[in-house]
């Protein structure tokens, strides 16, 4: 009989102070998410400067396939991400894994290309691509991956995700594919070996900070 | 007779308008619910602890529920959060226990100091708030050893420790 006594000591304590609430909607994490990355690649124009090239068609097929798969990749894991914040049971969508592994295809493709260079076949890509020399591209997505984060950070916390391995993930995968498109877009060099190396890095490395590092800072 | 899916539904729209009566009638079947979902999951002299543990989950998740979707799973999904969140706690309790070392000892002045803010914020404190903060998180009972002493649910005792030190955070801000 004390038990349910407790309880109801409890029920009365908590609903002293009852007041109404504004439920959480995943559109408003979405926004929240798209204007960090509008913010981010600000951020990167004033710094580094407006490319011409992705105006006056200078830039490569690879600035455009990678960049592509990066928005798709950032807007599916977006989606995942922000409908993660209301408790839910039942199976989860694959759609961020799949994006992710799509993006993937570039680094595999800069590997095989490099590889049947050094076998023999000149498809005009190489060690001797100076683009491989800019690595710190990966550096600075990830930098601005940081922006999207906090702001993806900032709605998780007002949720209740259940998961929260899944939301670190997903946290990474958003952050790294939005930050490093923020940055990409101001990059000049769009060889096949930069852009599926340098340009894509920031994804895998944010994805697997942010698994270790957000389940703390979102755990309630 | 535990409530069903339209009732819930109902009460919870109503919380989410801030009605109190509603709340405590959501609370108290949600309880109700909980007991029987965790029966078959948890040892029974833990279920109580687990049940208002959920209940205070709920009350301040109750944001997250969307009104066009049904309610029991995602009570259901919180339940399970919580259950699995028990157990990760019990887990590592139970290993930081064997790896503990001696805690690090303050210098006599300083606790001395402490002390006196301490006793002068506490002042403007509800004392069911206060005298579970000391016990708890001065003089280092566990929250049992507190509910035990105050007659206190063990879950109470967290709300209490919640709010009171929620207060001494703004009388601190405040101060400064």
């Amino acid at each position: 009989m004390d038990k349910y006594k407790a309880r109801e000591d409890l029920i009365a304590a908590l609903t002293e102070d009852v007041s109404p609430v504004k439920p959480v909607r995943p559109h408003e994490g979405a926004a929240m998410i798209v204007f960090a990355s509008v913010a981010a690649s600000i951020a990167c124009l004033v710094i580094f400067g407006f490319w011409q090239g992705m105006i006056n068609g200078e830039a490569s097929p690879y600035f455009w396939i990678s960049n592509g798969l990066l928005a798709l990749a950032g807007a599916a894991s977006t989606s995942a991400l922000v409908s993660s914040v209301l408790p839910r049971v039942g199976a989860h969508g694959s759609a961020p894994l799949w994006s992710v592994a799509m993006l993937a295809v570039l680094p595999f493709a800069a590997i095989i290309a490099f590889l049947s260079y050094e076998a023999g076949h000149n498809h005009g890509i190489g060690m001797s691509d100076p683009g491989l020399m800019y690595g710190e591209c990966a550096l600075y997505g990830f930098m601005a991956s940081l922006v999207v984060a906090g702001a993806a950070i900032a709605f998780v916390r007002r949720g209740a995700p259940v998961s929260l391995n899944r939301s670190g993930w997903l946290i990474g995968l958003a952050s790294g594919s939005l930050g490093a498109l923020a940055y990409n877009i101001t990059c000049p060099i769009d060889s096949l070996m930069h852009v599926g190396i340098w340009h894509v890095l920031p994804v895998f490395i944010a994805a697997l900070f942010w698994r270790y590092a957000a389940p703390p800072l979102i755990r309630w | 007779m535990v409530a069903d899916e339209p009732t819930f539904a109902r009460l919870m729209q109503a919380a989410q308008n801030g009605d109190k009566a509603a709340t405590n009638v959501l609370l108290s079947e949600a309880g109700l619910w909980l007991e029987r979902y965790f029966r078959r999951r948890m040892p029974p002299h833990a279920i109580d602890d687990l049940v208002q543990d959920v209940i205070i989950s709920l009350y301040t998740k109750r944001a997250t529920w969307d009104p066009s979707r049904p309610f029991l799973p995602w009570l259901a999904a919180i339940a399970r959060y919580r259950w699995v969140d028990h157990l990760r706690k019990i887990y590592k309790h139970e290993s930081k226990e064997l790896m503990e070392d001696d805690a690090a000892q303050d210098s006599d002045e300083d606790v001395v100091m402490a002390r006196i803010s301490l006793d002068r914020l506490f002042g403007q404190l509800p004392e069911r708030q206060a005298e579970v903060i000391e016990m708890v998180k001065i003089s280092g009972l566990s929250i049992k050893e507190a509910a035990d002493k105050t007659g206190q649910s063990e879950s109470l005792v967290k709300v209490n420790i919640h709010r009171g030190l929620k207060k001494l955070a703004t009388m601190v801000e405040k101060a400064e």
